[in-house]
């Protein structure tokens, strides 16, 4: 903890009784969750658990029903994906949402385009940030202008990462970064994750792998049904305690829940 | 050789579209063959290029549209209204040709935002929407006139759809090649000092320059071959037929708003993935909206152009006109499944079925039989696009 030690007694993100309904099911029922910086709290559960759609509502891809949103300590209303981008809030999708038929300068890009005084595309300029973009990412990404299905899986998520970092996200919402990777790709990743925290951003994981969970986690939420079964630092947990919370919707017998961590300096 | 070989792989040459136009060529000296030479001369081409013209004006627009994955079935419809409506307010309310064109804009954009805002806020899809709008404003387009014939006599206005006194004549041909030849090698090079001042990779010099002089070199011989057709009795030569010179201007504006604004990228980002496009925060709305909206601008345009060509608006105007305009889009490489197309594409397309259409009625190939070949490139044309995608690892 160097330069972000002054800032991690504030909340960098504060959901507050959130709630989703589809229909007559509740997607997300009642959940709280703080993210702190330089924090990375993984979000676990099954399919349909409700975690990506918590997420996705922080990213302003679905209006919440109630509850509020707080960051930095004041209350937002995040309604659209630029809203939320507005606030420094970045999203790596598991379907990566790049669109197939645009080169990697123009999804990293898209959206968001850079411009000229005459409201044209500045594609050059664009082409010169991406390729430094690209570069601390993966010194051998030279596929700037392919379209970006004809790349691999971990050409794409070099793509879809470099949105995040481009844009300086200060809340990052990774779903299952390391899904499609090898394990090369994977340590990328990781090395990455590291980086961001020490850079004070803070980082909700949303995986199913539970090697990834305990390598790179702080904390960990587990949600079941749309409810939130309880949030515990990493390291206070085995595996199978996560798996009956993930399983059974059990909460782990004799161990305190966390708010944050670490743990405020006395 | 290598290094050659290298640098035109690096190119970004859209090889299709190089194809597509030796394609067009060699259909043209096949036709020049069996017609002893009638096809290519300068009467012929003259022709071929303005009839070309209503066709591809909706067709550039169409590509867009398509590449969005929409669809519009009604744009045949639509013009038809438009244009009777047109002709309607000049010949039987006697209002002034701006005004009545303006009118026929509006009459457009209304239908368009009906159209769009059903397909953009309601969801419906833009097949239905505009089946739908295929009857209707085939309907409507009786109604403006009872069904009457609207005839046109304002001289100035005739002049649009080319013609007898639709050229521009052959000084003022010579300056506007000229001065897009100008245009085009000036923003090349712009364009490669930009790359080197960014430390972004050039190509070699003599493929930058064939690049650059090829489209100057095509600007040219239609400059050429226009200014070679004299109409007997008449002082000047006919140059650039005005509905050419509208057609090439609408494909300019549109390859600008797809290669240079969010706009057009947009549409491209729509059309490749829907999801993500929302996800990143593109307006779809917006711009489905605003590409309904250009589309009836496009709309307009060629009705104006269609009814100055036939002197008069009907309510058959533009009737099956849509089956052409998607044919020669798709034709020019747009796929259906969305995402892919371009506007250069859309040109050679309505080229293309020009070309064999014109072709087949000089040899005198009974109406039957040119339907039957007509479509029948169509569905090679969508073969070999399947295959080429294939064969580059582009599958959609």
């Amino acid at each position: 903890m160097n330069g972000a030690t002054d800032q991690t007694n504030q909340c960098l993100v504060s959901l507050r009784n959130i709630r989703k309904a589809f229909g007559g099911v509740h997607a997300v029922d009642d959940v709280s969750l703080n993210l702190y910086p330089g924090e990375v709290v993984a979000v676990l559960g099954h399919n349909g658990a409700g975690k990506s759609t918590l997420m996705k509502m922080l990213a302003g891809a679905y209006p919440i029903d109630s509850g509020d949103v707080i960051i930095n300590g004041r209350k937002v209303h995040v309604r659209t994906p630029a809203d939320a981008q507005a606030l420094g809030i970045e999203s790596i999708y598991q379907t990566l949402a790049l669109a197939d038929n645009l080169d990697s300068v123009a999804n990293l890009f898209l959206g968001r385009e850079l411009l000229t005084p005459w409201r044209t595309l500045d594609d050059l300029r664009m082409d010169a940030h991406a390729r430094k973009v690209f570069e601390r990412l993966n010194k051998n990404f030279k596929n700037y202008h392919t379209p970006v299905r004809r790349l691999s899986g971990g050409q794409r998520q070099v793509v879809a990462i470099s949105r995040a970092i481009y844009f300086n996200a200060r809340i990052l919402i990774m779903d299952e970064p390391t899904a499609a990777l090898g394990p090369e790709e994977t340590a990328m990743v990781a090395k990455l994750i590291e980086q961001l925290k020490a850079e004070g951003v803070g980082i909700f994981l949303i995986s199913h792998d539970m090697h990834d969970v305990f390598a790179l986690s702080d904390r960990l939420a587990v949600m079941k049904n749309g409810k939130l079964i309880g949030t515990y630092r990493t390291q206070d947990v085995t595996e199978d305690e996560v798996l009956g919370m993930i399983i059974l919707g059990k909460q782990p017998a004799g161990k305190t829940q966390t708010l944050r961590d670490p743990a405020p300096q006395a | 050789m290598k290094p050659v070989l290298d640098s035109l792989k690096h190119s970004n040459i859209d090889w299709r579209m190089a194809l597509m136009a030796g394609v067009l060529v060699v259909i043209t000296l096949v036709f020049n063959v069996l017609s002893d030479g009638i096809f290519l001369s300068p009467e012929n081409l003259y022709n071929i290029a303005q009839q070309t013209a209503v066709v591809g004006i909706l067709a550039t627009v169409m590509v867009l549209v398509i590449v969005a994955r929409h669809i519009d079935l009604s744009v045949g419809s639509v013009m038809g209204f438009v244009g009777v409506l047109i002709a309607f307010l000049m010949y039987t309310a006697h209002w002034s040709w701006p005004a009545a064109c303006l009118a026929g804009l509006v009459a457009s954009l209304a239908v368009a935002m009906y159209q769009g805002a059903l397909t953009a806020f309601i969801g419906v899809p833009s097949f239905v929407v505009t089946l739908g709008g295929l009857m209707s404003f085939r309907g409507a387009a009786y109604m403006v006139a009872d069904g009457k014939t609207q005839p046109l006599t304002d001289e100035f206005f005739l002049k649009i759809g080319g013609g007898y006194n639709g050229g521009i004549g052959t000084t003022a041909s010579w300056i506007l090649g000229a001065l897009i030849c100008v245009a085009i090698i000036a923003t090349r090079i712009s364009k490669r000092r930009g790359k080197i001042k960014y430390e972004v990779p050039v190509l070699p010099l003599w493929l930058d320059a064939f690049v650059t002089l090829l489209p100057c070199a095509a600007v040219i011989g239609l400059v050429m071959v226009m200014n070679a057709y004299h109409i007997p009795f008449k002082d000047d030569a006919q140059g650039i037929p005005i509905p050419v010179l509208i057609w090439g201007a609408v494909a300019l504006v549109i390859s600008f708003l797809v290669q240079r604004t969010r706009f057009g990228r947009y549409i491209f980002a729509m059309g490749g993935n829907p999801d993500a496009a929302a996800l990143v925060g593109i307006p779809v709305k917006r711009v489905t909206m605003l590409l309904f909206a250009l589309l009836s601008v496009l709309i307009t345009i060629a009705a104006i152009v269609a009814i100055s060509r036939l002197n008069a608006g009907t309510n058959s105007l533009g009737n099956s006109l849509e089956l052409l305009v998607i044919a020669a889009a798709v034709i020019g490489g747009t796929a259906l499944a969305g995402g892919s197309g371009s506007i250069m594409g859309s040109v050679l397309g309505a080229l293309v079925m020009q070309c064999i259409d014109s072709g087949m009625l000089l040899l005198d190939v009974s109406i039957g039989m040119r339907y039957i070949i007509i479509g029948q490139v169509l569905i090679v044309a969508v073969v070999f696009d399947v295959a080429y995608r294939k064969w580059t690892g582009d599958a959609l």
